[in-house]
């Protein structure tokens, strides 16, 4: 729990260091906060899985990550008419870059399961291996998505700063698993304070100052 | 948990093709202004922007580099009309987003719908 509220608390306040009441009105920056739930969720998943992994609780976790990354896409695409259209050819790169962190995620969970992932990977150190590559490649498109789509991180230090940590959680597996295995959220929970700091987000930018 | 995700992407690749079931108001592609290929239609009205000094948009009138409206040169230069979208895209939201951190209510800096419905404002 306090994992998950300090992955949270990260990459929401993130995006209050500079403008912290500038909002796009309230179906945009709700949009946006199921989105940064998604980021956090994610990242999250990734710091709480140590040697001694309960492989169940990741896994339904997991599922729990790509529900909520796949109702930021839907959330735009069904309630803004034109948003459909920054998904056709032509589209800026970090829309793509922000498609294929959601199509990797999915990729990443499913075939991750039996008994798909022996069809896949001839054994279990090349399921491991490839299962942290595609992590960071996960990662790493999604903060593209993110960072470059600039909204929220408008200054280049909070730009910077979301980098690095996207980088220390994709790359700094041999300093957080120094912790231990940290217990791992139920979706419950996960959903609950996406829900919260979701709430906190969309008022503090669209709530009269 | 595979077969829920595949059908997740294939209504996502449905919405795209086909537009929001839902959306009230979905703008319609056309070869607005002479454009040499289909656009999004546009919200623009001067009345709303009196306050702007014009050639914040209006740069022909400041470095000479041609006449006319906007679209003539934007849409109908093999040149510029690569760059339309990024370009106009750049100068509306950057305006309106630096008149949000202002706190100022400057114009939509985000939702899409709130420009891309056409208007008949001067």
């Amino acid at each position: 729990m306090n994992a998950l509220l300090a992955t949270f608390s990260t990459v929401f306040l993130l995006t209050f260091i500079s403008a912290p009441t500038m909002g796009a009105g309230w179906f945009w920056d709700a949009g946006n906060a199921i989105g940064f739930a998604a980021f956090a969720g994610f990242l999250y998943l990734t710091i709480t899985s140590s040697r001694r992994l309960d492989v169940r609780k990741h896994q339904v976790l997991g599922y729990g990550v790509l529900f909520v990354a796949v109702a930021h896409v839907f959330w735009f695409m069904l309630g803004d008419g034109a948003v459909v259209e920054f998904l056709k050819v032509g589209a800026p790169d970090y829309m793509w870059h922000g498609v294929v962190s959601l199509l990797l995620l999915g990729v990443l969970i499913t075939v991750a399961l039996v008994p798909d992932r022996f069809r896949v990977y001839s054994d279990y150190p090349a399921f491991k291996y490839w299962h942290r590559v595609l992590v960071v490649i996960t990662i790493g498109t999604a903060t593209y998505h993110i960072v470059v789509s600039n909204f929220y991180l408008g200054t280049w230090y909070q730009a910077l700063l979301f980098v690095l940590l996207a980088i220390g959680v994709a790359f700094g597996r041999q300093y957080w698993i120094r912790f231990g295995q940290l217990p791992i959220a139920g979706n419950a929970v996960y959903i609950a304070v996406s829900i919260a700091f979701g709430l906190v987000f969309i008022a503090i930018r669209n709530l009269p100052t | 948990m595979k077969i829920a995700f595949i059908a997740t992407v294939i209504a996502g690749v449905f919405v795209v093709a086909f537009g929001s079931p839902i959306a009230q108001e979905k703008p319609h592609r056309d070869f607005y202004y002479g454009a040499p290929e289909p656009i999004l239609p546009m919200s623009f009205a001067h009345l709303d922007h009196v306050t702007e000094n014009c050639v914040v948009c209006h740069h022909n009138y400041a470095d000479d580099t041609g006449g006319g409206l906007c679209m003539n040169c934007h849409v109908t230069d093999p040149q510029v009309w690569p760059l339309f979208e990024r370009q106009y895209h750049d100068l509306c939201r950057t305006c309106h987003e630096e008149k949000a951190a202002e706190g100022i209510d400057g114009g939509p800096p985000r939702e899409c719908m709130a420009c891309h419905l056409g208007d008949d404002l001067p």
